[in-house]
């Protein structure tokens, strides 16, 4: 096929708009991602990515789902999930609650009643592109807030990378250098929670952990070193998010799972290479170090 | 703990033993400001403190590598930049080489032996040339071989850097041979002074409660023959 075709998608204003989306949250989510899966808070973003549909509700009730209240709708997206990643860090820090029993709790609580709110409402109809997504339904207005987010996402962790990674190892060690570790903790789940709250309309509910985790878990297969796994979360992230959105384009397949699937492409490509890698190095007589 | 009070002079190795829950830990984690002191004070005149947790947990997976790591501690205030990452090269595998573990700098943290990761965070805890060393189980998960060399090990920095260690153990062979002082603690204060006084039964049983008599004399063989 003449290559002219196989870019014609990018002459279409909505494919175009969702290519900015998809550039600027693929990187983001990953950076993030490789944090959330060091951390072993995969379900957290989820949790939150879920409870986020009560939110959509609440908004359902005040009539906030119009273009014209989209702002509205975007600021009460992002309080409420920030306001939920912050009582779910401060019950895991204070009442001694195993994390994921915090997460249970928040998760099923909310969920219950937004689906609760929205059956009071006109039926599930609502919730199909809260939980998928439509990235290609996005504006102008989203791509700057998405923007913003990216920028936020790059230059907090950026700046406080050296904190991040001595918390990540170990939290006494963090403690020890003078690292406020839990500040820095709420700083992380507000970060989260604006990601996930920012993208839920783009890429749903459902599917933003995907982007949050499968490029970093896709990077830590084949990363040598920490700096090398950022990097290759990134690189994996963007690719991912472009990719899918390509596909899903000229397959005629719903963007946000197929950016997902492209992201667990990249995941099976990076994870035959690793295990390629370490046989050839056993072959060679030479274990990995 | 309560009735607690020590003293350990600028040059001593000072080792702190007792059973589980004594309050060891909690000491030495009061004296570097990771848990409060609610009553009491701590005095330290040490400039610049190193401290080797006991436990260290961490992901396994995590594939940070010894080098960035110890760049994490070597970069200091602000961020940690690849130009901090390269500059601090040097200064990592000399902190490393003075304790015979240069070989390790470019391993993945979560592939190191029990041995060869105790030597890490001993490292680690020397970036910035303590005068005061806090040890606490060292040689947790260490074999014996290990053990040996650490023995050296610890001789080095104590005699020829000249830091005071304190540290606590529950290997109290190493304690005998390595202490100029020994404290026994068990929530109080049992007993303290040279190893050869503090560690003599009757001390040792009153501080860790009743022990079973210990058999004396040569260990008795269990033959054993393989048909």
């Amino acid at each position: 096929m003449d290559p002219g075709t196989w870019l014609e998608f990018l002459e279409i204003p909505e494919m175009q708009r969702a290519l900015f989306v998809a550039a600027l949250a693929g990187p983001a989510c990953a950076l993030l991602g490789t944090f959330i899966t060091l951390r072993g808070l995969a379900f957290f973003s989820d949790a939150i990515a879920h409870s986020a549909l009560t939110a959509l509700a609440i908004g359902f009730l005040f009539n906030l789902a119009t273009d014209a209240h989209a702002p509205a709708m975007q600021a009460l997206l992002a309080g409420f999930c920030v306001l939920l990643a912050v009582l779910m860090e401060w019950a895991r820090e204070r009442t001694g609650l195993r994390p994921d029993t915090v997460l249970a709790l928040a998760f099923t609580g909310s969920i219950a009643l937004g689906v609760v709110l929205i059956s009071r409402l006109r039926g599930y109809r609502v919730l199909e592109s809260a939980l998928f997504g439509d990235i290609l339904a996005c504006t102008w207005l989203d791509i700057a807030l998405v923007a913003v987010l990216a920028i936020t996402v790059f230059a907090v962790v950026g700046l406080n990378l050296r904190a991040f990674a001595l918390s990540t190892v170990n939290e006494h060690l963090a403690r020890l250098e003078g690292i406020p570790v839990r500040r820095l903790n709420y700083v992380f789940v507000v970060l989260v929670a604006l990601v996930v709250a920012l993208l839920l309309r783009q890429i749903g509910a459902m599917l933003i952990s995907g982007l949050l985790v499968i490029p970093a878990a896709a990077a830590r297969f084949v990363a040598p070193s920490f700096r090398a796994m950022l990097r290759l979360a990134v690189g994996f992230g963007l690719v991912g998010a472009l990719l899918g959105l390509f596909a899903s384009y000229h397959l005629d397949t719903p963007t946000g799972p197929t950016m997902v699937l492209a992201d667990l492409v990249l995941f099976g490509v990076a994870a035959a290479g690793a295990a390629l890698a370490g046989r050839w190095r056993r072959r060679n007589g030479r274990p990995g170090a | 703990m309560e009735g607690v009070s020590l003293c350990v002079e600028r040059g001593q190795f000072a080792g702190l033993i007792g059973p589980n829950g004594a309050g060891k830990s909690s000491l030495l984690q009061a004296v570097v400001g990771l848990v409060p002191c609610d009553a009491g004070e701590i005095t330290c005149r040490a400039r610049r403190i190193g401290y080797v947790p006991q436990h260290v947990a961490f992901d396994r997976e995590l594939p940070l590598t010894v080098h960035e790591f110890l760049s994490l501690r070597l970069a200091g205030r602000g961020g940690w930049t690849e130009r901090n990452l390269r500059s601090s090269r040097r200064g990592a595998i000399a902190q490393l080489d003075e304790i015979s573990a240069g070989h390790l700098i470019d391993r993945r943290l979560g592939r190191l032996s029990g041995g060869e990761f105790q030597r890490v965070l001993i490292a680690y805890a020397l970036l910035d040339g303590p005068d005061l060393l806090l040890l606490d189980e060292p040689l947790t998960g260490v074999d014996i071989r290990g053990g040996l060399s650490f023995d050296g090990l610890l001789h080095h920095l104590h005699e020829h850097r000249g830091i005071t260690i304190v540290m606590v153990s529950h290997d109290l062979h190493l304690i005998e041979h390595q202490s100029d002082v020994v404290f026994c603690l068990n929530t109080h204060l049992c007993c303290h002074g040279v190893p050869g006084e503090v560690l003599k039964p009757e001390n040792l049983s009153h501080a860790y409660g009743h022990l079973p008599r210990l058999p004396t004399g040569a260990a008795k063989l269990a033959p054993h023959v393989h048909r």
